[in-house]
């Protein structure tokens, strides 16, 4: 495993040396170690042991100390996942020939992201914490801001930055509030010291802000649409699930104060509620996809607080439902808005406008990116049988089973559940107006007309999201397996394994579910195509032919001018 | 058998409400098994498709009904369960519902209309409050039944809160189905519309499935609000099944009746009107959560 992970590294640091010259290379490299972590990660969630390591060297008069387990496997398939799909992404996206001065740096922050973002799932010193954690949140302010020479970016920048930072600072006094109270920087359960239970409250400030927790999000919104999309699409699938993994590795490595579940519960209910209200109600597509993923990450923190106070609840088996929802939403939302990052990133390309209002009718000119977009659109609705319904699925049943149960906490999950519930349909209502405004209907402006499909290097990205999202639906008996590990990392008293998989009856019905649409799909036009089908103006009670004169006359009148 | 009796049955209700419907207004009216007719009839006629739509306009109906015909075999026909059940099947039925909505707006929008896109934006608004309403309904029984699977959280025992969880699940019964006083199926006014404006572009075999899904759902939604207000657990096989037969007949005169006693409301009254029918679901949450307390 140590092999592994430094090979890893190696490459990324290798990758990040020869950003700026051998954009070739460069690729090779940052795949390379992409795929080294994601083949680590897989061999600790297929049940390697727990790795741990401390060298003799020190950095910063600390000794080095690493350590990889359940939790830290499941958000580094993550990293490798999107750190891959979006490299490959670039090269097409971000390119030299229409970048000359920015495609370098971008290839080398690019390896010191993905590298940063690695080792802080990695460490477990709390100063190498903090250094890798500003590595990688000064690598993300670097490729925000890589189109230098617009305003606006500049000014999400800064803002993002800032905001960065006040977490960090949340963080340097949690670290070193933990230190001076352990008398040490290095990292471990600390469960069996109650006095530094006041500290989550300090963590959940610092990694909140980096999460985009509700009302810490203000810095989101402008960064993850201002940057170049595949940097959106790393930003929003993973870097700020690095917030959520302080949180959810320091809900279990602290004793807990009184009501930290509760807290997370209603701090998620609140984001997932207004975060996707607020993206209902945006007309910039990148914008849209950044509010929702505060309304995700809210989603997920429904899950760890149920999951909280599953475990406060005598180790109750529906916060396990829950936690399982959570991690696995993880995954999922790491899939599924990355591939609708870069299908919007697509889009911006082929349009040069963030503007809903200013595309339509794209598919016809990009069929692959409409397909896949409103693929992506519709699991993150949650919509069954796709792989983001499952996650919402399984912390449905954490919470109906915590109310059904009467539990003493229970009368807490049913505004939960309820707001889960509406988070639902209003980001189902924000995904069928933008899938909708964007690629159906008929182009509104002269660059939504003149349209082009994006290239190999653009689609094979999404193709693979796609494609591990669509695993991740189907596949439930093979995933299920892997979600334990985290879950046993975790909690250990939720090893999984005398427990049997609550997603039985669903996996079977998903690919039927599937199938039976496909079918239903393919004979309905089948039936169409044989009973004769013909084509004609959408009525418009002549509208647009009249708008159309008007235009003719208007334009015939400016000729004579 | 429970595939095709939901098949089958489908069409049969939107006809028994225009007989109603025509009875209370002193007319005949059509015979309660003209939508078979119509079905049949449609299946068999060519189509007209926008120039502007793309494949996603013939699978969208298509999936919308696949979507509606397995939420309603999660549904249990009371003395002989459902054909699928499993822990949390209740909310699968839930997005499943979500699905459909999804379908239908999408293809409403792949004409590039602009009613249409009012139509579609109208329906995923008004589905906000609606989902919040059956969730929390679904919540109730589940505490009420402390279970989580549908064949045993319907039909519960006796109790008060049965009448706030009719009244709420009747009223979203007619929102979600787009009946009166939400939405008129009659009219062609264009802009007054939510559910007929998205489907005014399909035709032959494409508006064929879209009728048969609304019929689909309007028979879910009936099966449903009988099942979950009436104690049918209590009486025996045969008693049950026909009080279900008759709790289902009841509610499609009660809607035929809304119909001819109601008009359409004003689009500013709709969500006021979906609020009462959260709060409905709400107060039976409530009362289910005290008592399993008591």
């Amino acid at each position: 495993m140590g092999g592994l992970l430094s090979i890893a590294i190696l490459f990324l640091v290798a990758a990040a040396m020869s950003g700026c010259r051998l954009p070739r290379v460069w690729l090779a490299l940052t795949l390379a170690g992409a795929s080294v972590f994601l083949a680590a990660a897989f061999v600790a969630l297929g049940g390697g042991p727990d790795w741990e390591w401390r060298s003799g060297f020190t950095l910063g008069g600390e000794l080095l100390h690493l350590r990889f387990d359940g939790v830290s496997a499941w958000f580094l398939a993550l990293v490798g996942v999107v750190g891959g799909a979006g490299a490959v992404y670039s090269r097409e996206y971000w390119a030299d020939v229409q970048r000359p001065d920015s495609a370098g740096r971008g290839r080398m922050w690019w390896s010191l992201l993905v590298l940063g973002m690695g080792l802080v799932l990695l460490c477990s010193n709390g100063l190498h914490f903090l250094i890798a954690w500003e590595a990688f949140a000064l690598s993300a302010y670097f490729l925000i801001t890589l189109e230098r020479e617009r305003r606006e970016t500049l000014a999400a920048g800064w803002l993002y930055l800032a905001a960065s930072h006040t977490g960090t600072l949340g963080l340097v006094g949690f670290f070193s509030l933990l230190a001076a109270r352990t008398g040490g920087w290095d990292l471990g359960p600390m469960g069996d010291q109650p006095g530094l239970a006041p500290l989550f409250w300090v963590a959940l400030f610092g990694f909140g802000v980096k999460a985009g927790i509700f009302p810490l999000h203000v810095w989101l919104p402008s960064a993850h649409s201002s940057a170049p999309s595949h940097v959106s699409a790393i930003l929003s699938g993973v870097a700020i699930k690095m917030g959520l993994y302080g949180i959810v590795r320091f809900s279990f490595w602290l004793p807990l104060p009184r009501g930290a579940g509760w807290v997370v519960l209603a701090v998620g209910a609140v984001s997932a509620v207004l975060g996707a209200a607020f993206a209902l109600a945006q007309t910039d597509l990148k914008r849209l996809l950044a509010y929702c993923s505060v309304e995700n990450m809210g989603l997920i923190l429904i899950g760890v607080g149920a999951g909280l106070l599953g475990i406060a609840d005598r180790d109750a088996a529906w916060g396990c439902m829950a936690m399982a929802g959570a991690f696995l939403h993880v995954w999922n939302h790491g899939l599924f808005k990355p591939l609708l990052f870069l299908g919007a990133g697509s889009v911006v390309h082929a349009t040069g406008t963030r503007e809903m209002s200013r595309m339509g009718g794209l598919w016809r000119a990009m069929p692959w990116t409409a397909g896949l977009f409103t693929f992506g659109a519709a699991a993150i609705s949650g919509l069954p049988p796709l792989n983001g319904f499952v996650s919402e699925w399984l912390m449905y049943l954490g919470l109906f089973d915590a109310a059904a149960g009467h539990t003493p906490g229970g009368a807490v999950m049913l505004p939960a559940a309820i707001a889960l519930g509406v988070t639902g349909a209003l980001c189902l209502a924000a995904f069928v107006k933008a899938s909708a405004v964007v690629f159906l209907g008929a182009p509104r402006t002269k660059a939504a007309a003149q349209a082009h499909e994006c290239g190999p290097w653009m689609r094979a990205p999404m193709l693979a999201l796609a494609g591990l999202c669509v695993f991740l639906a189907l596949g439930l008996v093979v995933v299920w397996p892997l979600l334990t590990r985290p879950l046993a990392a975790w909690y250990p008293a939720w090893n999984g394994s005398d427990t049997p998989s609550p997603v039985d009856g669903l996996a079977g019905l998903q690919v039927l579910l599937a199938v039976a649409g496909a079918m239903a799909a393919f004979g309905l036009w089948v039936r169409v195509r044989s009973n004769g089908m013909r084509r004609a103006l959408t009525w418009d009670c002549g509208i647009s032919c009249a708008a159309l004169g008007m235009a003719a006359a208007r334009a015939a009148a400016a000729r004579h001018h | 058998m429970r595939l095709s009796a939901w098949l089958l049955l489908a069409p049969l209700l939107p006809g028994i409400i225009n007989r109603v419907k025509a009875r209370v207004a002193g007319r005949r009216g059509p015979p309660v098994l003209q939508l078979y007719c119509d079905l049949a009839r449609l299946w068999r006629k060519g189509v007209v498709v926008s120039t502007l739509a793309s494949p996603g306009f013939v699978a969208g109906p298509a999936v919308a009904w696949v979507a509606v015909l397995a939420a309603a075999l999660l549904v249990p026909i009371l003395p002989l369960g459902a054909a699928l059940s499993f822990r949390g099947d209740v909310i699968l039925m839930v997005y499943l519902l979500a699905l459909a909505r999804f379908c239908t707006a999408w293809a409403a929008m792949e004409t590039g209309s602009a009613f249409e896109g009012m139509g579609a934006a109208r329906e995923v608004s008004y589905a906000v409050l609606a989902e919040a309403a059956l969730i929390t309904a679904a919540l109730a029984l589940s505490v009420r039944s402390g279970t989580i699977s549908m064949g045993s959280m319907l039909a519960p025992p006796a109790w008060t809160g049965a009448a706030l969880l009719a009244a709420g699940l009747f009223t979203l019964l007619l929102a979600e189905n787009c009946r009166v006083p939400f939405d008129d199926p009659t009219t062609h006014l264009e802009l007054t519309m939510v559910h007929e404006v998205m489907v005014l572009d399909h035709s032959g075999p494409l508006f064929a499935v879209v009728l048969h899904g609304a019929g689909m759902k309007l028979l879910l939604f009936s099966v449903l609000l009988v099942e979950a207000v009436l104690p049918l657990g209590e009486l025996s096989q045969a008693a049950a099944a026909g009080a279900l037969v008759g709790g289902v007949l009841a509610v499609a005169a009660a809607v035929g009746m809304v119909e001819s006693l109601l008009a359409r409301y004003a689009f500013k009254r709709v969500p006021l009107l979906l609020t009462t029918a959260f709060l409905f679901c709400l107060f039976a949450l409530l009362l289910a959560w005290k008592g399993g307390l008591a």
